[in-house]
């Protein structure tokens, strides 16, 4: 059953809740911060209407308006299947921004008297609980086999709250919708529905005998009975799930066609004509009208059970009904709001005259009401001059669609049209895109490893991946130079090897940027190499192992680590080669880095989300977990941006794709040229 | 005659009611602003909830800044009642303030520093920690770069003011919440700590990496001393050394959702505000 339903604004105040169970605050909390302020899921990925979000064995679905800024969020365990939460959701929505509406829009509201709402509430969700089914085919691992409970024990018996009506007048499993879900259920991670029936038809007496039957698979005729009784059994459902005539017509045609239907009794002999009634053990007699009727039957002992408390209660219903009917009525039907006002403006050619010029005037005086057909246009200018700017078409159609879902139905401010409100939007969400959750302070992270409390366990470990050729060894050396101008010592591993030539190019950098060292006096750095054809990973390991170094040191030695900081860096490859990818796994499990950057050069179009996505999963820790909160890696460091001017978009293509954040740009061939990123100079860039 | 004493009357009448009507919609004279500012958690909704409405509503991670108007209760006294005595009994009427509470989840914090540079009439600024998570390193080092940001605009703000007429100083009050937590520190500790934290703070971002904003189309004035906080070339971090730049910080602990005295929980936080009035 349902967990706990909370309203709450855009603002974070909770403006009503209902907690039939306790629940944790860090569950909504993680709600808002990953759907709605990281965006880490999809939106609009649910089944029509309430998208859905899984933490911690709960699921929650909510929906939101927009206009008075409230979020509303119903809780309830993830083992079952409400379906009737999106009904609730729309209804509440509905109702309370009619109850409330008013209060809400007069600024500087913080909280409403919501006294009325609690028997609101409890009535709507009487009225549309239809009960809820545990879904088998989610298959949890802890659980045990889920198939054999019996039929008694069926959904809803885990909710032991006190609920405000009697409780056993809606355990009532609700047939109609049920089949549709298991079937149909894009959420259930178990893609194959289990051809036995549901625990919720218990009634009829042959289910369990075919039950036990199907488990079983001896030899011989037993087993072809077993066979047998399991393909009726499977047929069974299939013409249960659509309880209208199709189903049964199906059936009667098979039983008219030229091969007729075989039945077997006990004895191996076959049995001639045959009882449709017998073997369809699923639905009851007529299931057609019979469901509906007892549809309305609930309904009906509902109304009277509800009318029986007080006068007051039975008129609060009547309300209800009539408004909740209109709600969902309107919710399921397709939105044609801007259709409706387009029909009204007059017909004629004065009309259409004045209207145009209105609606021009309205677009530099500002105050107009934009509807899609006003953004359409635009907004397809607009991500045409993303598309100019090197971002790729996912990437900017998601973009395009966020500023659509914000602009619709808003009014545009005084004196600024369509053109700059999108502009204002887009600037708005590329800023939320490329704005990291939290920055990355490279210097501080090494520095409370080596001047931390205690004796550090190992030094600080940065690896760099990529395809080919985008200047990891490069900009590897790059961050060296950084490292050895505050005074670390940094080993530089050549994990590169297969290429020819890859452990001389180190070589030569680690020359070099010793030679600078030394003439500033400043931090060490070392080249630490095992020659080509060895494998990566050993390497990695090897190199860690020796620049950790604590028990080798002489004694009198204070037993300090070699090296502050470790950089490894790896051999290019393509990201569609799927033996070359899956080795990056082992790397990053025997390394195990601290930080894990991927390099993409600016020039790149497309093919950097592929490249993105395909990197970032492979790091997995051994538990299976993406590292780093699962996202993968760490950051991008995005190279070659002095060769593209202003066509820096595929900053925005990395970051829509994984949503980690880009940390470094490399903008020269020198080791000094590598800067942090400035959110506002990439957003100008791009807008300009 | 007539029609000269309906003229009469109208043309007197009309701007009268011209004049109320647009005059009773114009917005009332800008209240001071106070803002509250903070890394996400900390209890920023929530203690405005407390101080708007008396009593702190249950809240969850803001998405949209928040603005509520509320006047100072009535045992708290305000700046403008400086000068009087004690035992004035003549009726005045509590200033309002308009509190202004903004997302404090790294993505939305461009809310935050809009405010703090838009030409609004902000008086004063209420940093809220919490401070049961500064005894983490990481909780400590998050919370030291956000203030860190928000002294730093403050100080090239004043700075930057001299010119004109100059935007008057805007007192910091850092709010450490959450004092009923088992693990929290107390005030005196939660400013030695982000003390020397800020310290270290100022030390890497001064050696840190260029923003790509820097030095790559123009000369770009990268001036080190602009970007350093408080006293430069000074080997730790103190608070006092913001005095200079106009900034005065204070510290008070406070808790939302403590059992004691109703009105006593935000009593700290309306002092300074009257004070800062």
């Amino acid at each position: 059953m349902l967990d706990g339903f909370e309203i709450l604004t855009t603002s974070g105040i909770v403006l009503w809740r209902r907690h039939y169970t306790p629940i944790s605050s860090s569950l909504i909390d993680s709600l808002v911060r990953d759907v709605f302020i990281e965006e880490k899921q999809k939106p609009g990925g649910g089944e029509n209407g309430a998208p859905s979000y899984k933490k911690d064995r709960y699921t929650l679905r909510w929906t939101s308006a927009k206009d008075v800024g409230l979020v509303f969020v119903a809780v309830y365990q993830s083992l079952l299947h409400l379906s009737w939460i999106e009904s609730l959701l729309t209804a509440v929505k509905g109702l309370f921004i009619k109850a409330y509406g008013q209060e809400l829009k007069a600024a500087h509201t913080l909280k409403v008297n919501t006294a009325q709402w609690d028997p609101t509430f409890d009535a709507l969700v009487n009225r549309l609980d239809t009960g809820s089914t545990r879904r088998q085919s989610d298959t949890i691992d802890s659980e045990g086999p889920t198939e054999l409970t019996p039929p008694s024990s069926s959904a809803g018996d885990d909710a032991d709250e006190p609920p405000p009506v009697p409780a056993p007048l809606f355990r009532k499993p609700a047939i109609p919708i049920k089949r549709d879900d298991l079937v149909g259920d894009s959420t259930s991670t178990d893609a194959t529905p289990i051809p036995t029936p549901d625990t919720s038809r218990p009634a009829t007496p042959g289910h369990a005998p075919s039950h036990l039957l199907t488990a079983k698979g001896g030899p011989g005729k037993a087993s072809r009975r077993s066979r047998k009784a399991q393909t009726f059994n499977a047929s069974a459902p299939a013409s249960s799930g659509d309880e209208s005539s199709p189903g049964h017509n199906l059936k009667g045609g098979a039983k008219t066609a030229a091969k007729g239907k075989r039945r077997w009794d006990v004895d191996g002999m076959a049995i001639e004509g045959d009882d449709d009634g017998v073997l369809d053990y699923s639905a009851p007699a007529t299931p057609g009208p019979d469901s509906t009727e007892r549809e309305l039957d609930v309904a009906e002992v509902n109304t009277s059970q509800m009318g029986s408390r007080t006068g007051k209660g039975q008129f609060v219903l009547k309300d209800l009904d009539d408004e909740v009917d209109a709600i969902l009525a309107s919710s399921s039907k397709p939105q044609q709001r801007s259709n409706a006002t387009d029909d009204t403006t007059g017909s004629g050619l004065l009309a259409s005259a004045s209207s145009r010029l209105t609606s021009l005037f309205r677009n530099v005086v500002g105050g107009k009401t934009l509807t899609k057909a006003d953004l359409q246009l635009p907004l397809q200018q607009m991500q045409t001059h993303l598309l100019s700017k090197n971002v790729a078409p996912e990437a900017a159609n998601r973009l395009c669609q966020a500023v659509e879902t914000d602009l619709l139905d808003q009014k545009t401010a005084n004196y600024t049209s369509i053109e700059s409100t999108i502009r204002d939007s887009m600037t708005k969400a590329l800023t939320r895109m490329l704005t990291p959750t939290s920055s990355l302070d490279l210097l501080r992270e090494v520095t409370s490893i080596t001047s931390g409390q205690g004796a550090p366990a190992r030094p600080y470990v940065i690896s760099i991946v990529g395809v080919n050729g985008v200047g990891k060894s490069t900009n590897l050396s790059k961050i060296a130079f950084f490292l050895l101008q505050n005074h670390f010592r940094v080993l530089v591993v050549a994990g590169d090897t297969f290429r020819s030539g890859a452990v001389e190019q180190l070589r030569v950098h680690v020359r070099n940027l010793s030679a600078l060292s030394q003439r500033e006096g400043v931090g060490k750095v070392e080249l630490f190499e095992k020659g080509y054809g060895k494998d990566a990973a050993t390497v990695a390991r090897d190199a860690v192992a020796f620049a950790t170094n604590k028990g080798a040191q002489p004694p009198g030695g204070s037993g300090q680590m070699l090296y502050d900081v470790v950089l490894i860096d790896t051999a290019g490859r393509r990201h569609n080669d799927s033996r070359l990818m899956s080795s990056l796994t082992k790397f990053g499990q025997l390394a195990n880095p601290d930080k894990v950057f991927m390099v993409g050069e600016a020039l790149v179009g497309t093919d950097s989300v592929a490249q993105a996505r395909n990197f970032a999963k492979e790091f997995v820790d051994t538990k299976g977990k993406l590292r780093n909160n699962g996202v993968g890696m760490d950051g991008f460091i995005i190279s070659k941006c002095d060769t593209v001017g202003d066509m820096v978009g595929t900053l925005v293509s990395m970051v829509h794709a994984t949503g980690i954040p880009v940390v470094f740009l490399g903008v020269g061939q020198h080791y000094g040229d590598l800067r942090g990123l400035n959110v506002g100079w990439a957003v100008d860039k791009l807008m300009k | 005659l007539s029609a000269i004493l309906v003229t009469l009357i109208f043309s007197l009448t009309l701007p009268i009611l011209i004049h109320t009507y647009l005059y009773k919609r114009a917005v009332a004279k800008e209240l001071p602003t106070f803002l509250l500012i903070g890394p996400s958690g900390a209890g920023k909704t929530s203690l405005l909830t407390l101080l708007a409405n008396g009593t702190p509503s249950p809240t969850h991670t803001s998405q949209a800044p928040q603005t509520a108007t509320c006047q100072l209760p009535s045992t708290t006294r305000s700046s403008e009642d400086k000068y009087r005595s004690e035992n004035d009994t003549s009726s005045r009427t509590q200033p309002s303030v308009l509190l202004l509470d903004t997302p404090g989840h790294g993505k939305l914090r461009h809310h935050a520093i809009a405010s703090l540079t838009s030409p609004t009439s902000l008086k004063g600024l209420l940093f809220v920690v919490d401070s049961a998570v500064l005894s983490s390193a990481a909780g400590l080092t998050e919370t030291a770069e956000y203030l860190y940001d928000v002294l730093l605009l403050l100080q090239k703000r004043h700075m930057q003011g001299k010119t004109s007429k100059g935007p008057l100083a805007i007192p910091v009050l850092l709010v450490a919440n959450k004092q009923d937590v088992f693990t929290s520190l107390p005030a005196g500790l939660v400013k030695s700590k982000l003390e020397e934290e800020l310290g270290k703070v100022r030390q890497t971002r001064s050696k840190g990496l260029l923003d790509s904003g820097i030095g790559m189309d123009d000369g770009g004035e990268a001036d080190e001393e602009s970007n350093w906080l408080g006293e430069y070339g000074a080997k730790g971090f103190k608070f006092a050394q913001m005095r200079e730049h106009g900034v005065e910080v204070e510290v008070v602990g406070t808790s939302t959702s403590a059992e004691g005295e109703d009105e006593g929980r935000g009593r700290k936080c309306w002092g300074w505000i009257g004070a800062n009035v």
